[in-house]
């Protein structure tokens, strides 16, 4: 951009010294505005560049055209493929929806399921537990655990109540809250009704001679609803008793932090004052002992040993009774059957075939059974016996009785006392008529008293000198007189005393204050005093 | 012409750079927007598809609501006229090797596919791997091919344990030291498949070996309809007979069988971990073969009680799973896998048959 050299050549005013340019060289204005220099603009643009151009919009205008339709039919697969080169399988994926491919070695269940998003399917079997229900699902809103990698299952089987209803109500509920973080993954209901003749109440519930047929229909029930939920993407399964009454809300973290196949809490149930406070409740998880085994071997195929039953003395340790309040939560303790209230178990263990027997398992049924196969399989199955939930209290029908005649004692004391209230009552009113009766006397008393001192003031206003000596000469006779009195009597008193008091009896004219060793200080003072007063007289 | 010192200015609009720079940006807007749209779960569109989910994490995220499904167990029937019950069926095969043969033999199931579900298991090693290939690309084949052929859904698992043999050959296979260890691991992938993908709504559910190759085309309505909880047909082999030279069968499962006071004696001196085999002349426990009672051809509907069953074919009530009945992968009653399964179906008070005359065709190697 320097002035070029060749320009000032060209011009022929050239001379030394650049009159019209500044003095570091730079041109004036029009010094150098020489025409056949100029740019000259072109009438028009090249037909080869014009097709360019034409081409180039054109190109753009069906590109645009082509994403615009995409967007308008999303589901034209093959302009999507054309479009990502086939880098994108969306075409697979619209036709072969019904294909699924799972790698089962992905969910094998670790300690720390909740930071690999792991899902649980948390299965709960429900039979007439309305009155359960807002229990259970306080829990469900306090679980720590994502609850969008927790999936729900339900069974409903011969329910008369309205659990269904309530069911669906509440799951329908939790899904709507407003907090985004409370809503739980799949949530399934399966209803299937087993015909069960077994009642649910607490007394035909644990009956001994019910529970074998009992518990087959109640692993039935389990197995039901494992089978129909259980999915290859599930990493834990986690079972669960509608009544129960607390239990820590971390407790899925809790248990699954310990890495175990099968692991359970202990459980014990709170109870009224009057019995005790607290007691085990889940006697079904135990270890084995050489007692059961033998026992075991005794009994027919299809016999069914009951855990807490004095008819089966399998003298086995019991986590329930090793609980120590203050103990380390996280103990762990092997064992061989478990209770069903709350086991949380990786879902390989149902997935490899364990499941609770509906039949006679080496003599168990159940969650015991369940515990007995998953050992069988070489599974951990593990107890802790101080972390404790707490199982809802529901008196039996002993209980209920015991209650009612507390209540009866109850009240029968409180009609005793209501009775005495208004006897003392009563007897106040009597006492209170006489002590007004007394008041009334002694008042009227009083005045006539105030009426007679008024007289005798008068009267002895004129010889008050005189008779102020006379008074007290009175009362010295008065007392001496006393004196005697009493000590006759007390002298008929030591006859019956003799025989121990001999010896008082010599000095007992001397001395009065011993001898009325046995009756009050005042009359011995008094005594005293009258002797004082004997002796100055 | 000659500017003065400034910034330096493309005078010129650079159109391709424009261009390109366009259809970027609707390429990125495009993806953008494609993932948006495709959120909705296609399980939605169609209630009647079993509760299959994919298996990305992606598919369940803090904020969804998935609906609460109801399932009335109750309303799922198994009767003898399942195709006019619309009954699900749900074909379970644990799979170690593809055979085109079984592929073919399944398509040709003339029970409607929009009621079978397929369910599959392989190992994870090289032959696992193999399969898995073959297998998906005969299924994608499928799945995008006519309607009617398309199955109703497909599920394909891979095993999370090792299987304990590295020879699937034949010989190796039926060593009888090895079949406890084969026979547990094989149970483990029959339960692994059968509790996963058991849906809510199975009525039926048939085990199929994926080495065989050929059966009737009506073999579910046939086995149906006698109404059993479980049902074998007697499977057997076709070869060619090396001394005639002609096409000829022989009996191949003999794990479907009556059991005899000799297996009995033998159980009861056994251990606790010990298991009785059958097909091997070191144990003769002298039970009745149900592949020794072919007859003839025309006696099709002859029903046999059996105590152990085998596999290979074999057509169950989904409740008889339901109530638990599983293939023992230990020995029970010194039982195991399929055999043990039908002890255990037993004890839970199913009892199973065979069809003697009724042939289902091993493949042979």
């Amino acid at each position: 951009m320097l002035p070029s050299y060749s320009s000032s050549t060209t011009s022929k005013m050239s001379s030394r010294h650049h009159h019209a340019a500044y003095a570091n060289g730079y041109p004036r204005g029009n010094t150098f505005d020489i025409s056949p220099h100029r740019f000259q603009p072109r009438a028009s643009t090249p037909a080869h560049r014009r097709r360019k151009n034409l081409l180039m919009r054109l190109g753009i205008t069906l590109i645009v055209v082509v994403l615009f339709g995409l967007f308008v039919w999303p589901g034209n697969a093959s302009m999507t493929s054309i479009f990502s080169l086939g880098l994108i399988g969306v075409s697979d994926d619209v036709l072969m929806d019904t294909v699924r491919y799972y790698d089962l070695s992905n969910v094998q269940g670790t300690a720390r399921g909740w930071e690999r998003e792991e899902r649980i399917l948390l299965c709960v079997p429900l039979r007439d537990a309305e009155q359960h229900l807002p229990m259970m699902f306080s829990h469900l809103r306090n679980f720590t655990y994502p609850h969008h990698l927790i999936d729900l299952a339900f069974l409903v089987s011969d329910s008369k109540d309205r659990t269904l209803e309530l069911l669906v109500e509440k799951l329908e509920e939790l899904q709507a809250h407003e907090d985004p973080k409370q809503p739980y993954g799949e949530i399934s209901i399966i209803e299937k009704d087993f015909g069960q003749k077994v009642n649910q109440d607490v007394e035909s519930r644990h009956g001994f001679a019910a529970q074998a047929s009992r518990r087959k229909l109640m692993a039935q029930a389990r197995n039901w609803l494992l089978s129909a939920t259980l999915r290859p993407y599930h990493s834990w399964v986690y079972w669960r008793d509608v009544d129960v009454e607390t239990a820590p809300f971390t407790i899925l973290e809790d248990l699954m932090r310990h890495n175990k196949d099968v692991i359970v809490p202990n459980v014990w149930r709170p109870l009224p004052d009057w019995l005790g406070g607290e007691q085990p409740y889940d006697l079904n998880s135990w270890q084995e002992s050489e007692t059961a085994l033998a026992l075991a071997d005794t009994l027919d195929e299809d016999a069914v040993i009951v855990e807490g039953y004095a008819e089966y003395a399998t003298w086995r340790p019991h986590l329930a009774y090793l609980r120590d309040p203050y103990g380390d939560p996280d103990m762990e303790m092997e064992i061989d059957g478990v209770g069903g209230v709350s086991i949380l178990a990786k879902a390989r263990v149902f997935r490899s075939g364990v499941h609770f027997p509906a039949f006679s398992f080496e003599k168990h049924a159940e969650t015991e059974g369940f515990g007995k196969m998953a050992k069988r399989m070489q599974f951990s199955v593990v107890g802790l016996p101080h972390y404790t939930i707490w199982h809802l209290y529901e008196p039996s029908v002993d209980d209920i009785r015991h209650m009612e005649e507390m209540e009866q004692e109850r009240l029968a004391k409180e009609a005793f006392e209501k009775e005495a209230e208004e006897r003392a009552k009563k007897i106040k009113d009597a006492f209170d008529d006489t002590n007004s009766q007394w008041e009334q006397d002694k008042s009227e008393i009083q005045n006539l008293a105030k009426e007679a001192s008024k007289e005798q003031k008068s009267s002895s206003k004129k010889e008050s000198k005189a008779d102020s000596k006379k008074a007290s000469s009175e009362d010295e006779e008065d007392d001496s007189t006393e004196i005697s009195d009493r000590k006759s009597s007390r002298g008929s008193k030591k006859v019956k005393n003799q025989e121990l008091e001999d010896e008082e009896e010599v000095d007992a004219s001397q001395d009065t204050r011993k001898g009325s060793s046995g009756d009050s200080d005042k009359a011995s003072d008094k005594s005293r005093k009258n002797n004082q007063v004997k002796a100055e007289s | 012409m000659a500017r003065p010192m400034g910034p330096v200015r493309l005078r010129r609009t650079n159109y391709l750079t424009l261009a390109i720079g366009a259809v970027l940006c609707l390429f990125i807007l495009y993806f953008l927007l494609q993932s948006g749209s495709d959120a909705p779960n296609p399980t939605s569109q169609n209630p009647n598809r079993p509760p299959i989910r994919k298996p990305t994490s992606k598919s369940s995220l803090i904020g969804e609501r998935p609906p609460v499904r109801r399932f009335n167990l109750n309303n799922v029937t198994i009767t003898t006229d399942p195709i006019g019950n619309r009954e699900a069926v749900l074909i379970l095969t644990p799979m170690a090797r593809f055979y085109q043969e079984y592929w073919d033999n399944l398509l040709k199931l003339n029970y409607p596919h929009e009621l079978i579900s397929l369910g599959f298991i392989l190992p994870k090693n090289k032959e696992g791997n193999a399969a898995t290939t073959a297998l998906q690309a005969q299924i994608t084949k499928t799945q995008k091919g006519p309607l009617k052929d398309r199955f109703r859904s497909i599920v394909i698992e891979r095993q999370d344990f090792d299987p304990p043999l590295v020879s699937q050959d034949e010989a190796e296979r039926h060593k009888m030291e090895n079949q406890k260890a084969r026979r547990a691991s094989m149970s483990r992938a029959r339960n692994s498949l059968l509790f996963t993908a058991l849906g809510v709504d199975t009525s039926w559910v048939l085990w199929l070996d994926s080495d065989i190759v050929e059966t009737p085309p009506t073999l579910i309505q046939d086995l149906a309809a006698h109404d059993k909880a479980l049902i074998v047909p007697n499977c057997y082999q076709r070869y060619t007979d090396p001394d005639t030279g002609k096409p000829a069968e022989r009996p191949y499962d003999f794990n479907s069988w009556q059991d005899s006071q000799t297996a009995q004696q033998i159980a009861t001196k056994m251990g606790p971990d010990d298991i009785l085999l059958e097909g091997y002349s070191e144990m003769a426990t002298y039970r009745a073969l149900m592949a020794y009672m072919a007859e003839s051809e025309d006696k099709k509907d002859l029903e046999v009680n059996l105590d152990g069953v085998g596999g290979t074919a074999l057509l169950v009530k989904a409740d008889v799973h339901r109530d638990g009945a599983m293939f023992p992968p230990f020995p029970f009653y010194h039982l195991i896998e399929t055999e043990g399964f039908a002890k255990m179906a037993k004890r839970l008070g199913w009892q199973a048959v065979g069809l003697p005359n009724y042939k289902v065709y091993h493949y042979n190697e």
